[in-house]
């Protein structure tokens, strides 16, 4: 019954307001003052901000200067502007590329972590502490884990007879570098990849057992699909973090101006604070900001239609 | 620890017949050791930076620059010379390799005294052409050293920011930040997990909504806000103030708590007359303390980590956060790395003691918000 109460109230237009009796009315009050401080944050720190910032962005404004009205000027300007296009393709390298080998990534380890080995706790404990350290204080230690003379990594590989690139000064290798250091700090998804490693009911892998599947099968056909809503869950939470990527560049440039070297690092957000903040070009970093939201906006819609025909749910 | 629940999707060895059975039996021993193989392998790539942070913390300025990198930390061996400590070269003299201590080392060339009779001085070129004429002598040894020089100049000496004063203010920002969130979401939470009322759900869903919008498009009119209408530039309010007014992931991390406590315990309490405040602070709060708990450790977690906030605000070094502070270090010396390092062992340190305390709370945290959708 109350369901189809709640399609009704849905598909009707304008919405016919329910007939509220006393404990409704009285409700309404009380639950208007429990929710007070989310809808005063709301209103100062969220609408009236985002009302603001699309108005900007019609405008030039250099915060002290009044503003002056260009239309879409900025947005037009955005278009032709190479750097724009430079930080926007840094960012969408880190999210084609980074993002779907940071989830691969962590989901091999996850499996790991869940095989039956002596001290697993221990092993799971080390796989996640990476991912608390802050992240200034780790993206400066992978700086000198990466430094391409003194560095421990390329230590490392020309222990196997590999040269190391010089990662954080050449173009082609800081996003790579990037990359790395946002693997070692996936505990958080790691954590949440084994957490739907351990809801996959037994009774199905034991029942591809006893078909015959040996353990790669039943890994790629029963454990794969089954965390399909968590790959998916992981994939659209990275992607939106990915498009907002900022501190770890800004600390990565060393001394360097933003975006060293070459502008290889300019990611979007760092662009768009570097608009804002450092040339006070405030309607201009506005617009930014709302194309970086669309975008945003369009991904997330993509992924979620695209992820149907790829996504599991049980029951 | 981290896993008590677990499955194992290793093959369960079939025993049918002796011959099968030690096949298998040797099968899973193999595979085992594969197992054991990948996990370590892979585990390295987690652990190898951590001790080479923690390690590099201990070096001295000298050990941070030999190529190739060494694990241990060296340190000159030095030698008591007329009350002064003095390093101790190797040096190639005529009359064979000596051990002579180094008074100074000027433009390649070196003064050196032999600390046996320190009264006759010798000057050796370090290197002639590729061959070393002079080499320290170093050991194995642990710079504690870095540890306070660190933390006592920080990036900018001299105008009392040092990262001691960085620590307090992250400490600060933190427990207030903690205090708002707390305060702020949980009635709020309250109200969507207990309170029916009409539009209720449609409020939800806009709270849910505020997750995806990017902080770049309220950032400009948030930072105008605080600095130039209210003036709050420089200071912590920017950073604390916020927190006082809900957001939504802790809502819906409360939320979802506060619906598993029992209807008929509010329901009982409403019968006797208890008003929805009372209901809320008398039995609702005191039910959740794991809740709470995980919100409070989350939002240290976030504080303590957060880099754009102060980024933008912050402009005196003498208000800086660790962030904000050890970035700013890291620009204005790039070289010492020692010191580099020992600030971001202190920087990392309370998080690492947290997480020992609450690891539980941790790892439940991350699945409350993350696989639960």
């Amino acid at each position: 019954m109350e369901e189809l109460r709640l399609r009704k109230q849905k598909w009707t237009w304008p919405p016919r307001l329910p007939k509220w009796g006393f404990r409704e009315r009285s409700n309404f009050k009380i639950g208007m003052l429990f929710l007070l401080p989310w809808t005063i944050g709301f209103l100062v720190f969220t609408l009236y901000p985002m009302l603001t910032s699309f108005y900007y962005s019609f405008t030039i404004y250099h915060a002290r200067a009044p503003l002056e009205w260009i239309g879409w000027k900025n947005y037009i300007d955005l278009f032709h502007d190479k750097l724009f296009w430079q930080s926007l393709y840094n960012t969408l390298y880190m999210v084609v590329i980074g993002v779907p080998l940071t989830l691969l990534a962590s989901f091999i380890c996850a499996v790991l972590l869940n095989l039956k080995v002596k001290g697993q706790s221990i092993y799971r404990v080390i796989y996640f502490l990476p991912s608390i350290v802050p992240t200034v204080a780790s993206a400066i230690l992978w700086l000198w884990i990466l430094n391409p003379q003194m560095g421990i990594l390329n230590t490392l590989l020309g222990y196997v007879g590999i040269e190391g690139p010089n990662w954080m000064s050449n173009p082609a290798w800081s996003k790579p570098g990037l990359i790395l250091l946002g693997m070692w700090g996936m505990g958080g998804t790691i954590v949440i990849y084994l957490s739907g490693l351990q809801d996959v009911p037994t009774s199905l892998l034991e029942a591809a057992e006893l078909d015959g599947a040996n353990w790669w099968q039943r890994l790629w056909y029963v454990t794969v699909p089954m965390v399909s809503p968590i790959t998916l869950f992981n994939l659209i939470t990275g992607v939106i973090a990915m498009f907002q990527y900022f501190a770890q560049a800004y600390v990565f440039r060393g001394t360097q101006d933003l975006g060293y070297p070459l502008n290889s690092t300019l990611f979007y957000s760092v662009y768009l604070y570097q608009n804002g903040f450092l040339w006070l070009k405030m309607g201009y970093a506005s617009a930014m900001a709302w194309v970086l939201f669309i975008i945003i906006l369009i991904c997330t819609i993509l992924l979620l239609k695209v992820s149907e025909r790829f996504t599991y749910y049980a029951g | 620890m981290l896993g008590d629940t677990m499955n194992t999707n290793l093959p369960t060895p079939s025993r049918d017949s002796g011959s099968q059975q030690r096949s298998s039996k040797s099968r899973a021993f193999f595979q085992s050791l594969l197992s054991h193989a990948a996990i370590n392998f892979v585990g390295l790539f987690f652990l190898l930076p951590f001790l080479w942070m923690v390690l590099t913390s201990f070096k001295s300025s000298q050990d941070i620059f030999h190529t190739p990198p060494r694990w241990l930390p060296y340190d000159n061996v030095r030698v008591d010379v007329n009350g002064e400590q003095l390093p101790v070269y190797k040096v190639k003299t005529d009359d064979g390799v000596k051990q002579l201590a180094a008074v100074k080392i000027v433009e390649g060339v070196g003064t050196f005294v032999d600390p046996a009779r320190p009264t006759e001085m010798f000057e050796y070129e370090i290197q002639q052409g590729t061959d070393v004429i002079a080499e320290p002598v170093m050991h194995i040894s642990f710079k504690w050293q870095n540890f306070p020089d660190a933390m006592d100049r920080g990036s900018r000496p001299g105008i009392g920011a040092s990262f001691w004063v960085y620590f307090k203010n992250s400490l600060i920002i933190a427990f207030f930040a903690i205090v708002g969130t707390l305060v702020s979401n949980t009635p709020v939470a309250y109200a969507f997990a207990r309170l029916k009322f009409p539009g209720r759900d449609l409020l939800f869903i806009i709270i849910l909504a505020t997750m995806m919008l990017p902080f770049q498009v309220t950032m400009i009119p948030i930072y105008l806000f605080f600095n130039d209408t209210l003036g709050w530039g420089d200071s912590f309010l920017p950073l604390i103030i916020p927190t006082f007014f809900a957001n939504a992931y802790d809502v819906f991390l409360l939320r979802q708590f506060f619906r598993t406590i029992p209807e008929e315990m509010c329901d009982a309490a409403r019968v006797d007359g208890a008003s929805e405040w009372q209901i809320f602070t008398k039995i609702v709060i005191p039910l959740s303390t794991p809740v709470l708990a995980t919100v409070t450790v989350f939002t240290f977690l976030w504080a303590w980590n957060d880099f754009t906030g102060p980024l933008l605000f912050l402009t005196s070094p003498r208000n800086f956060t660790m962030a904000l502070g050890l970035q700013d270090f890291q620009s204005q010396r790039t070289m010492v790395w020692n010191q580099l390092m020992a600030a971001s062992v202190v920087f990392t340190i309370p998080i690492i003691i947290a997480f020992f305390f609450a690891q539980k709370t941790f790892i439940q945290g991350i699945k409350l918000t993350g696989s639960k959708e």
